[in-house]
């Protein structure tokens, strides 16, 4: 069986698991009268029902089955890049309600870009200020999204 | 049939105003760009567009969103000819021979075929929706809770069938996105579920930010998780006097097209992703009728024409389940649900008596929306081409952060970014892992109302479960669910069955 299998397989099972676990100590009521609980109850058990049968599936499955072959031609992640690029998007969320909205695009488009492969430093300003700048005149002065204006109250 | 095309012309009468025009255009283009730039489908493209549409009539907001959707199956070709990328995933079967034929430095004329061939599909798909619907709207009138539950199961279990990869997957999904339709307020008794004392969720998990995390973030992570060589991937970009098809090539693609449109009309009334199965249903077929089908996949028109009028035609069709059973098939107009909604427009069979401005200026404007996409996808390939000019690097930041300011737009809550983005994280790990999505998408959407349908089936029927099956339409509706939960088995079975038959030494 597949790592990838095993791990979403397991995953989805305690998923289910604690989802009828949780709707269990809400009201079910009766068939007649159906209460809180009793849909995602059902839901929690469906879905660990299935995921014991993939499970299952996916054991017996033998090794010549194309499921449990690894897909031809998968591209290599870059998982640096990935982890960099997305650290860098979560991290702007932090910095947006502290600076404001074009301070924060300004440094994330930066980051990104960077991260990216843009090396060149005149670029990288040109690129990430006036994306900045448009975005703030675009977003903030003209469709009037009240996003974060931050310390420097923009 | 007189009455529905009266009732079409008063439609014409309300798209052609200056205001519903100018949208339908916006649309037009907003879904072009949409199709062509990596990273956006027309799911994450409509949910985007969502809050931009909240000062307008649903008319006129209506009429740009549906815009994006259909304009994004032009766009979509695109990047699968000149690039060999699909902009969304109803182009991947365009990149076969739409590629090859750029290669061979008829790019211009597989683009011009492809906005012939959508406008030919979608304004006779438009024809067909405007005498199907009003007919099966009253049918659907008889509709109760038990018909509305099954069918809404049978949609799960057939999009989780044709989606492609694991049907067991795609179920799991399915379930998965009816779980997080449980958060919030129980839809029948008010009670909270699922909240854990969050304010935040009490109204549920917003479906924007599924929509966009999973199918926006989660494919431009997808990208960014791409080595070097592939970021910088060169396009083709065509002249203007190479866009003229020859007179061989438009009587090679005719009856392709009309092919097509038929095969993605029926495709597009039945539940599951119907641009993506239409495209691959009209490439199939005509390979198989050719008189030349060892040209395709080295280049031939047929194979360009037929799968893109067919993806544009089950695009168009797709709204007569959302409009007239209230009822989406296909993830984006599980959005364009969640749209109308919003603004305060419930579909199904009483839309067209109550809301026929909006039913009949939409179906309208998709006619008038086809013939601004082909004027504009013929003069101006050349210009939205110069747009994939753009290195990816330099796309996918910018992609990123109109995400970001999309989604804060919708609530103005930076909780919803960090959801969108939690999805987005999700959405990556999926494509993976070949999990789909987009039975998550329909069923999160759907959930709710299925629940409900579910819980008041009980109370009518006093708690007996044999009410599903004495309803004719429920039970032709669970028969169906069956019949495609049983389809993997009865595959798998037959393929031993003929392994047996024609290799009975049992090797591979």
């Amino acid at each position: 069986m597949k790592r990838a299998d095993a791990i979403g397989g397991l995953i989805l099972f305690l998923f289910g698991g604690m989802v009828a676990g949780l709707a269990f100590r809400m009201p079910l009521g009766t068939f007649r009268l159906p209460g809180t609980g009793l849909f995602p109850f059902a839901l929690g058990l469906l879905l660990m029902s299935l995921a014991a049968l993939f499970l299952l599936s996916r054991a017996l499955a033998s090794k010549t089955d194309p499921k449990n072959r690894p897909p031809p031609g998968e591209a290599e992640i870059d998982l640096r890049q990935l982890l960099l690029f997305f650290g860098a998007t979560l991290f702007s969320l932090f910095l947006l309600p502290l600076l404001g909205y074009p301070a924060a695009t300004f440094l994330l488009l930066f980051f990104l870009l960077r991260t990216l492969g843009i090396r060149t430093w005149g670029l990288l300003l040109i690129l990430s200020l006036s994306v900045a700048a448009l975005s703030h005149l675009f977003f903030v002065e003209w469709l009037k999204i009240p996003l974060p204006k931050g310390w420097i109250g923009l | 049939m007189f009455e529905s095309l009266g009732y079409l012309f008063n439609g014409f009468g309300i798209a052609l105003t200056a205001g519903n025009l100018f949208y339908c255009l916006v649309g037009a283009i907003a879904g072009t760009l949409v199709g062509i730039l990596p990273g956006l489908g027309p799911i994450a493209g409509i949910a985007l567009l969502i809050p931009a549409t909240f000062s307008l009539d649903p008319t006129a907001a209506i009429i740009m969103l549906a815009g994006v959707y259909y304009g994004a199956m032009y766009g979509g070709s695109t990047t699968s000819i000149l690039l060999n990328v699909p902009g969304e995933t109803a182009s991947v079967i365009t990149c076969i021979d739409g590629y090859q034929m750029a290669q061979k430095g008829r790019a211009g004329q597989a683009l011009a075929i492809c906005a012939i061939g959508s406008f030919i599909a979608g304004s006779i798909a438009i024809m067909g929706m405007v005498f199907l619907a009003p007919p099966l709207a009253e049918a659907a009138l008889a509709f109760g809770p038990p018909e509305y539950f099954s069918l809404m199961l049978c949609g799960f279990v057939v999009l989780s069938n044709v989606t492609g990869g694991s049907f067991l997957k795609s179920l799991m999904m399915a379930v998965i996105g009816l779980i997080i339709g449980t958060v919030g307020l129980d839809p029948v008794t008010g009670d909270y579920r699922f909240t854990f004392g969050f304010t935040y969720l009490l109204g549920g998990i917003e479906f924007v930010a599924v929509a966009i995390g999973l199918f926006g973030i989660g494919e431009v992570l997808n990208n960014v998780a791409q080595t070097r060589e592939l970021l910088d991937r060169r396009v083709i970009v065509p002249r203007l006097r190479d866009l003229y098809p020859t007179l061989d090539d438009l009587r090679r693609s005719i009856g392709s097209i009309l092919r097509g449109t038929g095969i993605g009309f029926g495709v597009g009334l039945v539940p599951g992703p119907a641009p993506v199965i239409a495209t691959y249903a009209s490439y199939m077929v005509e390979k198989r009728i050719s008189n030349h089908p060892d040209e395709f996949g080295k280049g031939a028109i047929e194979g360009v024409a037929g799968p893109e009028s067919a993806n544009n035609a089950a695009c168009q069709s797709a709204f007569i389940p959302l409009f007239v059973l209230g009822i989406p098939f296909a993830p984006p107009t599980a959005v364009l649900l969640g749209a109308l909604l919003i603004h305060g427009v419930a579909p199904g069979p009483t839309m067209l008596s109550e809301h026929p401005g909006v039913f009949w200026g939409v179906i309208a404007s998709m006619y008038i929306g086809n013939f601004i996409l082909l004027v504009l996808n013929l003069p101006f390939v050349p210009l939205f081409a110069n747009i994939l000019r753009i290195p990816k690097r330099i796309l996918l930041p910018l992609v990123m952060l109109f995400c970001l300011t999309g989604m804060f737009s919708v609530n103005n809550s930076l909780h919803d970014i960090w959801l969108m983005l939690l999805f987005g994280a999700l959405g990556f790990i999926m494509r993976k892992w070949r999990y789909e999505a987009a039975p998550l998408l329909l069923a999160l959407v759907l959930g709710p109302k299925m629940e409900v349908a579910f819980r008041q089936s009980l109370m009518i029927s006093h708690g007996d479960f044999a009410l599903f099956l004495t309803r004719p339409f429920s039970c032709a509706f669970l028969a169906v669910t069956l019949l495609f939960l049983c389809l993997p088995g009865i595959k798998a079975a037959w393929k031993g069955i003929g392994r047996r038959l024609f290799n009975p030494e049992g090797g591979e």
